[in-house]
């Protein structure tokens, strides 16, 4: 039964994760943009579950609820994910892509960072469902 | 009349316990603000490219208080105090003189990106955008500090 959870989980995120790149390929190749720099916030995306795993394969103690480590690593998660939206912004400002691009950009963003939120929701829980 | 707030209490969410997710949101924050900082300070050297409109220089400022950042944060408080087990390669007097010279630089970063808003844009009637980036960048970068240094509590680190 959990596992048939699992499996529709892994279905409904892999469905918002290709709204959210559908959002970011509309905001490129639309008749009337056809411009591509909005894909460097793919790398954004992708660097962006680094400081965690980073700070999680450092840490050995499991006891405590936290760490100075782990900590840092929200610190520099939280400021990919900024990055990922001040890029598109800053290309809009200046006339590379036009702002109409920039608002399906960000709103893609918002898509592919939930589901990136939820596939650790959904598969770092572990065992125990308490809060 | 006097103390009728006295009572009142905000109503309750039992389902998250925020005592211990309080070092996490500080974290994010803090990670919030420093980075909107920093991205103000791109945009305005992107808009303005030109030495004229913005002078390349005062990108120094940013980059002191992002220093002062991570100096600051470096210690923890636990070795100011003296409390730690491993005293560290500075010790507690060297934690401390480490702090202040990262609290000298954050200050000094701060109210020289006040210094270049006033002296260098408001009182030269140019377009003032980009010393507000510049004030504003180390403005946030300094709250960033604060919260990344004192919203945090160590008792979560077990």
């Amino acid at each position: 039964m959990a596992a048939q959870c699992l499996a529709h989980a892994l279905v409904a995120l892999s469905f918002t994760g290709a709204i959210g790149l559908t959002f970011l390929m509309l905001g490129c190749a639309l008749e009337g943009y056809g411009v591509y720099w909005p894909l460097f916030v793919l790398v954004f995306h992708m660097i962006s579950p680094i400081p965690y795993f980073i700070a999680k394969r450092v840490t050995d103690d499991s006891d405590a609820s936290s760490s100075a480590c782990q900590e840092l690593a929200y610190f520099f998660t939280t400021g990919i994910v900024v990055s990922a939206f001040g890029l598109p912004i800053i290309l809009a400002r200046v006339s590379v892509i036009k702002w109409g691009a920039c608002g399906l950009v960000l709103a893609g963003n918002a898509v592919i960072f939930i589901t990136i939120q939820g596939f650790f929701f959904v598969f770092g829980r572990g065992d125990d469902f308490s809060w | 009349m006097a103390g009728f707030l006295d009572n009142f209490r905000w109503p309750e969410c039992e389902c998250i316990d925020w005592s211990e997710r309080r070092n996490a949101v500080a974290s994010v924050v803090a990670g919030v603000l420093f980075f909107t900082g920093w991205w103000i300070m791109i945009d305005a050297a992107v808009v303005y490219p030109k030495p004229e409109q913005m002078n390349h220089a005062f990108h120094t400022c940013g980059v002191f208080s992002t220093l002062a950042f991570f100096m600051i944060n470096a210690v923890s408080n636990a070795q100011v105090r003296g409390d730690s087990y491993e005293s560290g390669c500075l010790g507690r007097t060297g934690a401390r003189v480490w702090l202040f010279i990262g609290f000298m630089l954050m200050f000094g970063s701060l109210i020289a990106s006040m210094w270049i808003l006033f002296g260098a844009y408001v009182t030269q009637n140019t377009n003032v955008y980009p010393g507000l980036a510049v004030f504003f960048q180390n403005a946030l970068i300094f709250f960033s500090t604060l919260i990344y240094k004192f919203g945090r509590t160590e008792e979560l680190w077990g």
